[in-house]
């Protein structure tokens, strides 16, 4: 019942190429993290997510040091082979030093079009609103410019219920997995959440729905095996999820920000758009990217962990992402002092031999197991 | 270093300012960011204390590698920026020159320099249990614009109730627009002395001005800066007129981009000086310079003046802006080449200066170099890395007059 989901993650031009000829909507990469998909689906176009790849990095080394984190440079790494010759445009977050410069090398480098989506981060509400105000129609001119056609209110309203319903079938996904820890793979549910990035929301939302269906047939593994929650940027490499499944140890949940982080948030308002897009990117999940004193990461994660059962935080560590190793010692130590199990695995997208993974894992699986 | 008097002075400004730090007991400290607008502060009376200036000094001193080596074993990444490791390891083990910083009141951070500051200001925060204000002084992708100077004027005015509020007293614009006055003119000063750099040969060079920084990073906004800088100026203005060089023979003169290489700086000084070679003019000394612009705004709201300066900072601007001013730098200094420092610590400052390098290389037809090292992390550095490149660059340059 995955393969559909396995064939798209392992046909990435392909499955793009093909609904772009379908739809006739321009692509548009969009980078991490929190840009609404809504905004360029209610323009006209077709948004694929880039959250970085295992492509070997030949070209991008020209222009990224090895201190920039893996996701930038693959995914630099992608325009330099021609390999996203199918994307015409390209959406930034303003959501770290890495990207809002990556964005210039973009400018510079290559013709497409680039959009930035510059989150402010100010507590002063007034301020807050008129600059949003401001970006939003930024962006929005731009994304209209790119695609040649205007965003209207019929076509938001499509939009967001279209994006909502496909966060909302993740949502019972991760419900499902929650109540049912071993029900799937863990490999086979971040395939399942990694082809959403490339595939149509209507295409994957189908895909979803009879997804949800064939699981309610499946039943719970009975052996006891340790629940982990994973807390990072994103999930890849996907190849190590064969590690946890290998080893039988079950993510029930996770707070990485191509994940629950993501799949949390509501439908976007569109009434008012301003207040929608700050509701959008700054709620209910803390990002380690977004400066939100009202929103405690270390609060939040510890009711995650409560309400998912797990018996100990992985967290999952691209190297060289600032804002995520600054929150961890803190984190960590929070955790421990409240009898949660933590431990930390750093390692890049690129990496292909997982022995070392592997064992480390396997370490922190002991612990759980007691 | 070139011998100048003031450099006495300076020292003295620096060790009665950290005395003040570590002894006050009247003033609310805070711990603010090198680009935060600290006239708010000593318009309050409030004593801003700068981490990155105290982590600069434990690295000058080599005294870094220990206190890096304390916040890793805290936890605390070998990839985050290395003034944010050695202020970790400062606090941890109230190491460094002047044993610690004092613990903050409250904690103040403007995103002009990078948002890097937001991280490790949150940890802080969240340690000492204090408020955090955020200027947050947006990118620069297409330049200045009225929203973003509006934006940022809604922030200082927050500021001012925030300062209010914390302080319990009103706040008082009367003074504040004094510190503003003595904070531009210093600044002025600061960059005069800095242009003065444009004579040949050069009376004093970047390796000097990294050394002669602190004042105006700490002290901007109070009388004895004024005084210090004037002085300075003065001084340096008078060797120029004598045209008393900065090295004993100048035959190539360059630009220095990014931050010092702190640990390095005697070394690195001994061997330009043996390859003739002036570091003339660097874009992070400048962006202190920057500042002077606010009291020249005539006419116009002051806010939108400082808006402007604390938004205009070099590191906060698109790569076309910051292109062609460093093409300005080669052409009003006279350079034969520029290096390019690839900071591991300073992402806004390196990610995307292969590119840079190549660029400004076309449009000023000058040669340049990218050098791989870290602001204060002595164990990632290569003596015999660096200079080999720098050797060749040098090397590639055509001397002055020729």
């Amino acid at each position: 019942m995955f393969d559909p989901f396995h064939e798209v993650v392992t046909n990435v031009s392909k499955t793009i190429m093909q609904f772009e000829a379908q739809l006739r909507r321009p692509v548009i990469g969009v980078m991490p993290a929190y840009f609404p998909m809504e905004l360029i689906y209610a323009a006209g176009g077709y948004p694929v997510q880039l959250w970085g790849n295992n492509l070997t990095l030949e070209k991008s080394d020209a222009y990224l040091q090895s201190y920039c984190c893996s996701i930038s440079r693959s995914v630099l790494e992608l325009e330099l082979r021609e390999i996203s010759k199918m994307v015409k445009a390209y959406a930034f977050t303003s959501l770290c030093d890495t990207l809002i410069n990556l964005r210039e090398l973009y400018r510079r480098l290559f013709s497409k079009p680039t959009l930035q989506l510059s989150i402010p981060i100010t507590q002063t509400e007034e301020a807050r609103q008129a600059y949003i105000k401001n970006v939003l129609k930024s962006v929005t001119t731009g994304l209209e410019e790119i695609t040649g056609q205007q965003i209207t209110q019929a076509s938001l309203i499509e939009a967001a219920t279209l994006y909502g319903h496909t966060r909302s079938l993740q949502r019972k996904l991760y419900n499902i997995r929650r109540q049912k820890p071993g029900i799937m793979k863990n490999h086979d549910f971040y395939t399942v959440l990694k082809a959403g990035f490339f595939l149509p929301a209507g295409a994957y939302n189908q895909l979803l729905e009879t997804l949800l269906h064939n699981l309610e047939a499946l039943s719970q593994p009975q052996d006891s095996r340790p629940k982990v929650l994973i807390s990072g940027m994103v999930f890849d490499p996907i190849d190590t999820y064969k590690i946890f499944d290998e080893l039988k140890f079950d993510i029930v949940d996770d707070d990485l920000a191509n994940g629950w982080r993501t799949v949390s948030k509501e439908n976007l308002q569109i009434e008012n758009l301003v207040e929608g897009i700050t509701q959008y990117l700054f709620n209910p999940a803390p990002c380690c990217c977004i400066y939100n004193p009202e929103n405690d990461r270390h609060t939040y994660l510890l009711n995650r962990v409560k309400q998912s059962g797990a018996d100990g935080v992985l967290f999952w560590y691209i190297k060289f992402c600032e804002p995520d190793a600054f929150d961890r010692p803190q984190l960590m130590n929070r955790l421990k002092a409240e009898g949660i199990p933590a431990a930390f695995i750093d390692m890049e997208l690129s990496m292909s031999n997982f022995e070392a993974l592997k064992t480390r894992i396997n370490a922190f699986c002991e612990i759980l197991e007691g | 270093m070139t011998q100048l008097a003031a450099y006495k002075k300076m020292k003295e400004l620096m060790t009665n300012y950290y005395i003040e730090a570590k002894t006050t007991r009247e003033k609310p400290i805070a711990w603010v960011t090198s680009g935060a607008p600290v006239e708010f502060l000593y318009a309050m009376d409030v004593l801003p204390i700068y981490p990155e200036n105290y982590a600069a000094m434990c690295a000058a001193g080599h005294q870094s590698i220990e206190l890096l080596e304390a916040a890793e074993a805290a936890g605390f990444s070998q990839d985050l920026c290395a003034y944010a490791r050695t202020d970790f390891g400062a606090d941890i083990t109230q190491g460094g020159p002047v044993a610690g910083l004092p613990p903050p009141n409250f904690l103040l951070c403007s995103t002009n320099i990078c948002k890097t500051v937001i991280k490790w200001y949150e940890v802080i925060a969240r340690k000492y249990n204090v408020p955090l204000f955020i200027v947050d002084t947006p990118f620069l992708h297409d330049g200045l614009t009225k929203e973003l100077i509006d934006y940022t004027i809604s922030q200082f005015k927050d500021l001012e109730n925030f300062l209010a509020e914390f302080t319990g007293k009103p706040f008082d614009r009367e003074r504040f627009f004094e510190v503003l006055s003595l904070s531009s003119e210093a600044s002025g000063y600061w960059k005069k002395m800095l242009y003065l750099a444009k004579e040949m040969p050069a009376p004093f060079n970047s390796l000097d001005s990294f050394i002669h920084l602190g004042p105006i990073v700490t002290l901007r906004g109070t009388q004895e800066c004024v005084d210090f800088y004037k002085s300075l100026y003065a001084e340096v203005a008078e060797r120029a007129a004598k045209k008393i060089g900065s090295l004993p023979e100048e035959k190539y003169r360059v630009l220095w981009d990014n931050l010092p290489i702190w640990f390095k700086m005697r070394r690195l000084e001994k061997f330009f000086e043996e390859k003739k070679c002036t570091l003339a003019v660097t874009t992070y000394a400048n962006s202190w310079g920057g500042y002077s612009n606010i009291d020249n705004y005539q006419g116009k709201d002051i806010y939108e003046a400082m808006a402007a300066s604390y938004l205009n900072v070099y590191i906060n601007l698109g790569f076309e802006e910051r292109i062609n001013y460093l093409a300005q730098l080669i052409e009003e200094f006279s350079l034969t080449g520029f290096i390019m420092h690839s900071n591991r610590s300073c992402k806004p400052y390196s990610v995307g200066m292969y590119r840079l390098q190549e660029e400004l290389s076309a449009l000023s037809r000058k040669p340049g170099v990218v050098i791989e090292a870290d602001q204060n992390d002595p164990r990632v550095y290569s003596d015999a890395q660096v200079e080999t490149r720098l050797e060749a660059f040098i090397e590639s340059m055509r001397p002055i007059n020729n």
